[in-house]
């Protein structure tokens, strides 16, 4: 397990150093400055008098500052959670093509590290770096509000951790891609097709009866079957910005399924490390 | 070999997500819960309601104040009127509350609270019907409240009119009956409409009102503001005289500032409630609306904290709207706590144990 960590922590050194990572990082960064600057909240005994966002009156409803700011919690679990997928999509493309790069690869091999604890260290050192970028923007923007209105929102930083979950899904999918094909693209682009089905999948009972024929139909819900539902958990951390009661069995049902399907597609990465003549 | 192993594992961890999420998929989602509606406008269905109530054809007083303005000659009739709106016998700044007693019966919380008082004690309202046959569930269509005088529209031809009043009555007008009982004075008209005053100008002044013989009186409720279950309309001195009584208090000062306030409720689903505040000072109310949010938001943190679940309920959905000389203040109890409320009172009580049998 000590191999697996000191894989991640060399990932995450290198993602420090990467142009892309800190560009990302920074603009997230310049978002909160100006929500920070241009966002003001009135606040009169606990209750949201008035919201201006640089300069202009965002309505003129006056209601308990926590249910006024649901909206704003469930607009930002649901940034969090997309775009946090999405940045690590984006950041994340390159670290495992760059890892099986011609001499680096033959050069951690020489170590006393084993391929699937290569695999694995990757994975995690990545899963953290989208983990702490979800977190650095959810959490950011709920302490600008708790600052500005004394509410505290957990919703963005649900969002980050169910985002991180549901990530894993898909860096899983871009590590098995970027083993069976080096490239950066190709990665990226599965993670992004992934990121897709998983939104579809998440509609499946509703699209399966649009599909005509029976046997399209079964493929289609035969295909999505294993696909985690991205969207659903998008829904939960957004149910916590509403003030809803979370479903804890439903909701132990999704994480799980991303879980298992991370797992599978890591294992399936390492098959194909192992039949590598590296 | 080792490889093999790898895919194998690969393939039971993805059947085993199938079989994860497969299982997450057998519950039906939640139904996503609707947005509160606030009535706030007369709207199609409102207009078409009014519509189908306006049959009384009002010929127009001699001389006196034109019930709407229009070209026609005294004594030609003008066009139909609602006879219940038509007959209120409302005072100079006297108060009107309507409550559609037929239209809230057969709301969700009409529904509920008949079912709960059913269960609590059953047989009542049939009791009702057979003392004074006319059935409250059916015959009753509205009902307004005024400063000294309530009037109830619907079917009345059943009443046993001595089972209310003394028998003994005497016609006025051409449709009109009066009857005493004690200090109440009782006016029916047309086994539509029945007035109850504390004098007898009061349901005169009904009767003359729906026969065109005196003019009908501004009561603040003309037929575009019949929207919602209920509604009425509080004239600024009404509210001073129900509000004025503490100096430094939210009452008072919405008293002072307020020249009329509106009231409108909506329980066909969720109970939503809009209060209306008219006035001329838009700074003052700019500010009032502001004291009464923070109240508002204060009163909901400490129903949480001191564990009154139903007090909080009707508070989380409370907001005020303001803008210019008025502001709305807005509340509701979505349709699904009210059924949560109501759960309780509409389970049958178990039949009180039986003494054991002497032997």
């Amino acid at each position: 397990m000590t191999r697996v960590l000191h894989v991640a922590r060399d990932l995450l050194r290198e993602a420090r150093a990467r142009r892309w990572v800190l560009a990302l990082f920074a603009a997230a960064t310049v978002l909160l400055l100006a929500v920070l600057l241009g966002l003001r909240l009135e606040v009169v005994d606990g209750a949201l008098a008035a919201t201006r966002l640089f300069g202009g009156t965002l309505g003129g409803k006056i209601q308990a500052a926590d249910v006024a700011l649901r909206p704003l919690f469930q607009g930002v679990a649901y940034l969090v959670f997309y775009g946090g997928i999405l940045f690590g999509i984006l950041s994340c493309a390159d670290f495992a093509p760059a890892l099986l790069a011609p001499g680096r690869i033959e050069h951690l091999l020489s170590l006393p590290v084993r391929r699937a604890e290569l695999l694995l260290g990757t994975f995690l050192g990545v899963e953290a770096l989208v983990l702490s970028g979800a977190t650095y923007g959810g959490l950011g923007l709920t302490l600008i509000v708790w600052a500005k209105t004394g509410v505290f929102g957990w919703a963005p930083l649900a969002a980050a951790v169910l985002a991180a979950v549901a990530f894993s899904a898909i860096y899983a999918a871009m590590v098995a891609c970027a083993v069976a094909v080096r490239s950066a693209a190709l990665s990226a682009a599965a993670g992004g097709v992934l990121y897709l089905l998983g939104v579809l999948a998440s509609y499946r009972r509703v699209l399966a009866p649009l599909f005509t024929s029976g046997a399209s139909g079964g493929v289609f819900r035969a295909l999505t079957a294993p696909i985690p539902r991205f969207a659903t958990i998008a829904d939960q951390a957004a149910a916590v910005g509403a003030g809803k009661v979370l479903d804890p069995a439903a909701l132990a049902l999704q994480l799980g399924g991303a879980v298992l399907f991370a797992a599978a597609l890591l294992s399936a990465a390492v098959a194909l490390l192992e039949r590598k003549d590296l | 070999m080792r490889r093999h192993r790898w895919i194998a594992l690969a393939a039971v961890l993805l059947a085993a997500t199938a079989l994860l999420l497969s299982l997450g998929e057998e519950a039906p989602p939640p139904a996503a819960r609707r947005q509160v509606e606030y009535p706030r406008w007369f709207d199609g269905p409102d207009h078409r309601r009014q519509q189908a109530r306006a049959t009384l054809a009002l010929p127009r007083p001699a001389g006196g104040r034109p019930p709407a303005a229009g070209p026609e000659e005294p004594g030609e009739p003008e066009g139909l009127r609602d006879p219940f709106l038509v007959s209120l016998p409302v005072k100079e700044g006297g108060m009107v509350m309507v409550f559609e007693a037929n239209a809230l019966r057969h709301s969700r919380l009409g529904e509920r609270f008949i079912a709960c008082l059913e269960a609590r004690r059953p047989g009542d309202l049939a009791e009702l019907e057979r003392e004074f046959g006319v059935d409250p569930l059916k015959d009753l269509d509205r009902v307004a409240f005024l400063d000294d005088a309530v009037v109830l529209s619907g079917h009345f031809q059943h009443l046993k009119w001595d089972r209310l009043a003394s028998a003994r009555h005497s016609t006025y007008g051409r449709d009109g009956r009066v009857y005493r009982d004690g200090a109440e004075w009782i006016a029916a008209w047309r086994d539509q409409l029945i007035v109850v005053s504390s004098s007898e100008e009061g349901v005169h002044r009904a009767i003359d009102q729906l026969e065109g013989r005196a003019p009908i009186p501004p009561s603040g409720i003309d037929e575009n503001s019949t929207y919602g279950e209920v509604y009425g309309v509080i004239p600024g001195a009404a509210a001073r005289r129900l509000l004025g009584g503490d100096e430094r208090g939210i009452g008072s000062k919405l008293a002072s500032l307020a020249s009329r306030i509106e009231l409108h409720v909506d329980a066909m689903q969720d109970v939503a409630a809009v209060v209306r505040v008219q006035g001329t000072d838009a700074g003052g109310l700019e500010d009032l609306a502001k004291t009464i949010g923070g109240a508002l938001a204060v009163a909901r943190v400490k129903a949480q904290a001191e564990g009154d679940r139903e007090f909080a309920d009707l508070l989380e959905h409370a907001q005020v709207e303001h803008g210019g000389a008025s502001f709305d203040l807005q509340l509701a109890i979505p349709a699904d706590r009210l059924e949560r409320w109501f759960a309780d009172c509409e389970r049958p009580r178990p039949p009180p144990s039986e003494a054991p049998a002497d032997p």
